[in-house]
Order: C-alpha cells, then sequence, then structure tokens
C-alpha cells in the first residue's frame, strides 16, 4: 500500500521526537495535521485558532518574545513548538511573530495523546520536565557512544586475582614476610578485629626494617603504612586506576562493607588495562629527562580518546587528564630538587585554573604559583626562581603552554610567602578590580600539587573566611561570572545569541562550560566552601541555602552534558589528527543535541537570573 | 458558445433546468457561494487531475487527489487520492512524472465509478487549481460524456493569479515562471520531490493560502470573489 502525503510523512520521519514513532502512526500521522501559513508579520499563534495545537515550522521563522521584548527562541524549519498542548514547563507571556513567511503543520492535542501511547521515546519528550529530559541526554551520551565500554566498567573485584592475604595486627614482621612468600604477593593487608588496620609491602620491608636494622621480631604493625586510602568492592576499575595513579600507589585495598575484601594490585590493572592510560602515568614515575616526561606526555590526546571512546564521564576524563598534569607537575618540581638540592624553606606548588578544578582537558595552558612559608628570606628567591623556570619551561615542553596571561610561577608575582599571597587575596576581596576579576578564574580555583599542603589549607581558609558572607565581593563576582551568557538555542545552522545575532560556530567552553564553572564559583566562595571541581561545587552548595537541590542537580547535568559534547568533538579531532579546539559547528549537532543544549542552556539562564536578583546585579551593569 | 458570457451562476442554472435526476443534477443544484463570502467561510477544495495527455478529446483521466481548505486551513483528514482504470496504454513520458504505470491504472476503479464521489465532494464548494482548465476541460468532458451536462463551478486558478501579480508588478513573464514549483519559492514554501495528484494539489492549497495572506494581511477576512476566476 503506498503511503499518502510521503513528503510529509519523510519530513515528520527525520526529526526527533517523531522519528521515535512506529512506523504504521508515522504513516498515519500527515493525515492528521493541518497545514496554515502565515505572511511574515503575522502573529503566531495565529490568533483565529483555538490553543488545542503543537505547531511544528515546515518552512520559514517563528521569533517569540517575553512580556518585556527580550527574545527568547527563534523556530526555524523542524522546530516544535508545543506549550498550548503542554501541562508542564509551560512558560508564559509569550508574544510570537514570523519573521519570514512560515508554513506551519498544526497536530492537535488529542492527536498528540494518542501518538504518545505508541512510543515511550516520543511520550517522554512532552512528559519530561527539562530536569528529566537532561537526565536521560546524560545517560543517553555516554550509552550512544559506548564502544568499548566494557572494560572501563569493571568492577574492582571482577579485577582480584588473588583472595586477601592478611595477618593479625600482633603477627611478627617474619610472620608477614613468610606470608607474603607462601603467596607469592608483594603485599600482606594487617587486620585489627575486621578492621583494616594498616599494610605491609616489599618495599616497607625493604626500607623500613632491613634498612633501618630493625628486627624481624618486632611487630609488624611498626612498619605498616596507615594512613590508607582504600576503594570499595564494586567501584569502578577507572576509579581504581585514577586513584591509584594520583596516590603513587601499586597497591589498593579492597573494602566490601568496611571489611577487608583483597588487595588491588598495579599488576591486577595492567592486565585488565589494553591501552597505555596506566603506562602514561608508569612512564611518567620513572621519566629523568624532560624529554622522557615530553615524550609521555605525548601520549596524552590518546588517553583523551581512550577514556572518550570508553564512555569515562567528563567529569571522570576531566579528573585523569589532571591527575596525568599533576604526575608531570610533580615529577619535574622532584628533578628540579635533585638539581637544585633541598628548598630552604617549606613551599607548595599550586595548580590554578582547570587543573585545580580537575577539569583539564589534552590541551590546557598552565596555570600554577608558589606559596612559600613566611619564613622566605629575600636570598632564597634565587632557589624559587630557578625551580619556578625548571617547572615551568619543562611544563611547556610537555605540551602544557605559558598561560599567555603569565599566571606562573616563574613570574615573581606569584612566587610569595603565604603572608603576601593573604595580603594579595585580601585586596582582591576587599577591593574587587577588573585585575582580581580577571584572575578570579586561576587564583580563585587553587589546589596543592607538591610540597607543604598545610601552606596551601592555610591561604584557603583564610580566603574562604573572607568571602563567606561578603556581599559586595560575592556580588561584583556574580556580576563577573555573568559575562559569559549561554547561546538561546539555535537557528538553522547558526547559535542565536541573546539580542538575536546569530554565530556561525558554537564556543562551547565559553558559551557552555565557563557559565557553569563560574557560577559554581560564586556560590562556592559565597558559602566558603572549599572545593574548587565545578561538580564537587555544586554537591557542596546544594547543602547550604546558596543552590536548591532541583537547580544544583539540573546544573550538574547540563555541565556533565555539555562536557561530553565537547570531549567527543575533541576526540573526533584527535582521531582525525586535527589538534581539539571548542568550537563546534552547529550543522554537526543532531536535532536531539540541539534539544538537549537547548535545555541545558535555559538551566544556565535560569540560574544566572537567580543571581542576577539575588545580588542586586542592575547595579553594576 | 454563449455560455462563456454568462456568469457561473446562471451557467450553472442553466444547466440545471436541462439536467434530469441522478449525480450530475444533484451537483449543479448546489447554489454557487457568494462572492463577497468572506475567505474564512468559504469551503474551497483544491484538486489536481493527472491525465493521459492534454487534449480531453482524446486523452483519459488517471487519478486525482484533492484537498479541502476550511478556515484558511488546510485539512489533511480530508485528502483523497484515486487512481482511475483507462483503457488506453499510458504514455512512457507522463508516467515518468506521475509513476502511474499501466499496472497501478488497471488496479484503479473506471471513471464512472469515481465520478460521482467526486462531483459529491465538489459540490457547492470553491475548486481551486493551478492552470484550471485541464482539470475544467477533462472533467467537463466527462460530465457531458457520462451524463450530458456540463461541469459548471467557481474556480480559483493559482496561475492566473500569479500571472495577474506579474502583470500588476509589471514583470516580464519568463518560461516557467508560472509553474507551481516555480511560484513555490517566491512564498518560502518547501520544495517538494514527490508528484502526485495529491501532493500537487496539497501543494496548490499552500500556494493559495500564501498568495491571499500577501493579498490581505488577515486572509481570513478578504472575500472569495477576489480570488474567483471567471
Amino acid at each position: 500500500m503506498e503511503i499518502e502525503l510521503v513528503e510529509i510523512r519523510d519530513f515528520l520521519a527525520q526529526r526527533p521526537p517523531f522519528d521515535a514513532l512506529p512506523e504504521e502512526a508515522l504513516n498515519q500521522l500527515p493525515k492528521t495535521l493541518d497545514i496554515r501559513y502565515l505572511r511574515r508579520e503575522s502573529a503566531f499563534p495565529p490568533a483565529d485558532t483555538d490553543d488545542s495545537f503543537i505547531y511544528l515550522v515546515r518552512s520559514g521563522a517563528i521569533e517569540l518574545r517575553g512580556k518585556n521584548g527580550k527574545l527568547i527562541e527563534k523556530l526555524g524549519e523542524g522546530d516544535i513548538y508545543p506549550v498550548p498542548c503542554q501541562l508542564v514547563d509551560l512558560e508564559q507571556g509569550h508574544n510570537g511573530t514570523a519573521v519570514e513567511d512560515t508554513l506551519l503543520y498544526l497536530l492537535p492535542c488529542n492527536k498528540l495523546g494518542e501518538l504518545r501511547k505508541t512510543s515511550a521515546t516520543f511520550d517522554q519528550h512532552f512528559s519530561e520536565s527539562m530536569r528529566e529530559r537532561l537526565k536521560r541526554a546524560v545517560g543517553g551520551t555516554r550509552a550512544t557512544s559506548s564502544n568499548n565500554a566494557a572494560h572501563m566498567s569493571v568492577e574492582v573485584h571482577e579485577l582480584l586475582k588473588k583472595p586477601a592475604v592478611f595477618i593479625n595486627v600482633n603477627c611478627s614482621i617474619q610472620q608477614a614476610a613468610q606470608r607474603m612468600t607462601e603467596n607469592n604477593v608483594s603485599s600482606v593487608m594487617i587486620r585489627d578485629g575486621d578492621k583494616l588496620a594498616g599494610i605491609i609491602t616489599d618495599r616497607d620491608l625493604r626500607k623500613r626494617c632491613i634498612a633501618e636494622g630493625l628486627s624481624s621480631d618486632q611487630p609488624a604493625r611498626l612498619i605498616m603504612s596507615t594512613s590508607l586510602e582504600s576503594i570499595p568492592h564494586n567501584a569502578l576499575m577507572i576509579h581504581a586506576l585514577l586513584l591509584m595513579t594520583r596516590l603513587h600507589v601499586h597497591h589498593l585495598p579492597v573494602l566490601k562493607d568496611g571489611k577487608i575484601f583483597g588487595m588491588l594490585t598495579a599488576s591486577d590493572l595492567a592486565r585488565q588495562q589494553n591501552t597505555n592510560s596506566a603506562f602514561i602515568a608508569t612512564d611518567i614515575r620513572k621519566s629523568n629527562t624532560i624529554e622522557d616526561l615530553a615524550r609521555a606526555c605525548k601520549r596524552l590526546p590518546d588517553l583523551q580518546l581512550h577514556l572518550s571512546n570508553a564512555s569515562a564521564s567528563a567529569l571522570h576524563i576531566g579528573e585523569s587528564v589532571s591527575c596525568i598534569t599533576d604526575s608531570v607537575t610533580r615529577r619535574l618540581i622532584e628533578m628540579a630538587e635533585v638539581k637544585l638540592g633541598a628548598p630552604p624553606v617549606p613551599y607548595v606548588w599550586v595548580a590554578g585554573g582547570s587543573q585545580a578544578r580537575r577539569e583539564q582537558t589534552s590541551h590546557s595552558d598552565q596555570d600554577n604559583a608558589l606559596i612559600i612559608s613566611n619564613k622566605l628570606k629575600p636570598e632564597h628567591d634565587t632557589y624559587f626562581a630557578a625551580l619556578a623556570n625548571f617547572v615551568t619551561d619543562g611544563l611547556n615542553a610537555c605540551g602544557y603552554v605559558y598561560c599567555p596571561g603569565k599566571a606562573m610561577a616563574s613570574n615573581p608575582k606569584w612566587r610569595q610567602p603565604l603572608r603576601v599571597w593573604c595580603e594579595y587575596f585580601n585586596g582582591w576581596i576587599d577591593k574587587p578590580d577588573p585585575m582580581a576579576l580577571m584572575l578570579s578564574s586561576i587564583f580563585f580555583d587553587l589546589g596543592p600539587v607538591y610540597g607543604d599542603d598545610n601552606l596551601f589549607e592555610a591561604l584557603q581558609g583564610s580566603i574562604l573566611a573572607k568571602t563567606k558572607n561578603n556581599g559586595i565581593f560575592i556580588a561584583y563576582m556574580a556580576s563577573n561570572a555573568l559575562q559569559h551568557r549561554p547561546p538561546l538555542g539555535f537557528f538553522r545552522t547558526f547559535v542565536l545569541i541573546h539580542d538575536g545575532k546569530h554565530d556561525d560556530t558554537f564556543d562551547i567552553k565559553h558559551r557552555g562550560i565557563v557559565p557553569i564553572t563560574d557560577i559554581a564559583r560564586v556560590l562556592a566562595l559565597a558559602e566558603g566552601l572549599p572545593a574548587t571541581n565545578t561538580t564537587d561545587r555544586l554537591r557542596a552548595a546544594m547543602q547550604t541555602p546558596s543552590l536548591s537541590e532541583e537547580m544544583g542537580e539540573n546544573l550538574e547535568d547540563a555541565l556533565e552534558f555539555i562536557a561530553i559534547l565537547r570531549m567527543n568533538h575533541q576526540a573526533e579531532q584527535i582521531r582525525n589528527g586535527v589538534p581539539p579546539d571548542n568550537y563546534l559547528p552547529p550543522n554537526s549537532l543532531s536535532e536531539l543535541e540541539r534539544t538537549h543544549l537547548k535545555d541545558a542552556f535555559k538551566v544556565i539562564q535560569s540560574m544566572q537570573e537567580t543571581l542576577e536578583s539575588r545580588y542586586q546585579l542592575g547595579r553594576f551593569g | 458558445m454563449l455560455e462563456r458570457f454568462l456568469n457561473k451562476e446562471s451557467q450553472r442554472k442553466r444547466a440545471l433546468a436541462k439536467t434530469g435526476p441522478g449525480v450530475m443534477r444533484d451537483f449543479l443544484s448546489a447554489p454557487h457561494v457568494e462572492k463577497n463570502t468572506r475567505c474564512s467561510e468559504a469551503e474551497i477544495v483544491s484538486l489536481d487531475l493527472e491525465t493521459t495527455g492534454l487534449d480531453p478529446a482524446k486523452h483519459s483521466i488517471l487519478s486525482y487527489g484533492l484537498v479541502q481548505i476550511d478556515n484558511m486551513t488546510i485539512r489533511l483528514d480530508s485528502t483523497r487520492h484515486e487512481v482511475i482504470s483507462v483503457v488506453e496504454n499510458i504514455p512512457e513520458a507522463s508516467a515518468v512524472i506521475h509513476q502511474i504505470t499501466d499496472d497501478r491504472s488497471a488496479a484503479g476503479s473506471p471513471l464512472e465509478e469515481v465520478l460521482p464521489d467526486l462531483l459529491r465532494m465538489l459540490a457547492g464548494k470553491v475548486m481551486l487549481v493551478h492552470y484550471a482548465s485541464i482539470e475544467q476541460n477533462f472533467i467537463d468532458a466527462a460530465c457531458r460524456r457520462l451524463y450530458g451536462a456540463p461541469f459548471v463551478i467557481p474556480t480559483i486558478d493559482t496561475l492566473i493569479l500569479a500571472q495577474r501579480r506579474f502583470e500588476r508588478r509589471n514583470h516580464t513573464i519568463q518560461i516557467g515562471d508560472l509553474r507551481l514549483f516555480n511560484l513555490r519559492p517566491r512564498y518560502n514554501l518547501p520544495m517538494y520531490k514527490a508528484h502526485n495528484a495529491l501532493s500537487d494539489a496539497v501543494a496548490t492549497a499552500e500556494l493559495f493560502l500564501a498568495m491571499a495572506a500577501e493579498t490581505a494581511p488577515r486572509p481570513e477576512n478578504c472575500t472569495i470573489g477576489q480570488f474567483l476566476w471567471h
């Protein structure tokens, strides 16, 4: 049987949500439509129809404006105006106008109701709130891009080849060594009742027992490591890999319900890992020259590509790439210390910006600084200058190019004792000037990489104590956070900007990720939260009055969706041997991605509006 | 010949007086729409025929497609598309366009079965056609042959409307300018690839809505007389 009105059917069949309809429903669909034509400048929806249709733009363009005349949305070919049939997400106060001669398909609400019964996906499109749609989009992005996700989603307990090897807390060092030998393992866990008290590795036997001349009759607990990180038995392999890389350990106790379950070793991971991410970490540790390090870092884009292929979340990819940067930095500092000798006074090397936020991608610039003990004397700067230059040059050689704004430890301004750092921040917070705001995305996101963490914590404590509830400063920061606005959406092959202008490409970093990062920073500073990662900041802020749970979850999903799109875009570029960037051509986005992005943009806009009214930002214009 | 100088309503009454009971009498009994009827209240049927050629004396109707316009809205639930069985062989040149082969035609119904339905759907309505003389002449010839009466119906011809528009603007008309699918882009109407009687009827209906919207900012307030072809 021939399908009538095949042109209309084919038009519908290409677009979500209609593409989700079963064949038969799709074939019948054209017959249920009405067609109307609006001359440009006519009102939309047409005044003489009752409000019982959804409208689909077949050709032409419709602008929707709020009561204040501000452009809200622009509908082009294939876009749907569902408002008259929708019970949720009802947006009041639209004034629509056809801005081109426009042909519209009208689908009556009762027919829509019947169609919703034929397909769950189709139904969800109309029934879900924006929040649910975003949540599903995040899940969907991961599910659809999973080529070889299997090995990354292996749970830790599946990797354990041997049962847990442990001894009781009052056993001797010799008994520990015997147990290890019997089981042919390189580590043993020390058990105190059900609980894990510590672990002993081959290395501990060597360094803490034999080298120290300690008797092997002594209790094993004297040489065990007690400040232990562990991992739950059902954690994903990628978590274990990241944790071990970050901690530089080859052994990680695995717990089930808080009890000893087994020991995960680097070789368990290596056996499973058929790619190079674990090897990059190892190669970095083994590097003795900047050339070695630079060679290891060349594989960083591959790591990003691999993780992206493996459908890791953007959160995890950011964490892994940042982890590697930390390792490279630490290795460089170790090399510098070998060359220059021990530091004259304690210091901490801190990273700023995306590295501190754990949101790096494989082509980030470097942002760093040195916080030095207040005992610093002027003559010590020769040492720290040499250290900073060695490390920043090394990072540059490894592909982390110099910060264009010179926010680096090699710049004397950012190589200062704790006291001066506190003064800097006090100045920025008390008198927020444009310079301070410019630096805010770097220095208000700080994380320790190497050295004396206490110095970092002292500074962070002092900053947060000052920013918390500091209305004027937070208002300045909020105003700054609103500099980067998401687009309204997409119109044909363009990105639709606020004032109705068009962009040819979508700068996914500055129009998608940065707005959320900026919002999270404002919330963290306002509430005195120490977190630096954007997702962590949002989660922490949700426990405070500054951020509702719903808005927090929406922002988190919006960020994850946008960040995954960015990762996929960059993965594609890496695959094609093109240097990765942040510019997405709108026509490379699927209809569904556009729809989800629009939802994400709405979430960001709505939070920006909240900040705007909370801090009465009209005044800062 | 005199009929050409009478208006459609007079033609209808004249023909009605000569026609005995049956399909044709029913058709001719329905009064024509008043010229000052508002467009929004007129019932318009957009019609397209596929034929084996251009001469109603020699060629046959292969199919018709139609769609109704009410309140200046195209109602796709009113569409009809019928293929008609013909005795003659379908020339390849035309089969390429309308995709109706001898086999498909043979599966259709004979004209005498299809025509009464078509006439019932057109009775009392305004017929909308692009280049109306084909539809007018073929249906008229069929009516005269089968029922001995003329086919009289108020008609809107989008080709004539386009021609008037060009002339009003002193545009010289190029060959092909007045074809349905060359006119549509001028009104920002989408390209259609398929050519059958139904999709052409819908395409014509859309073109008419666009032309009406161009003529009157609120097309539902225009009168049908502004568009009728006399």
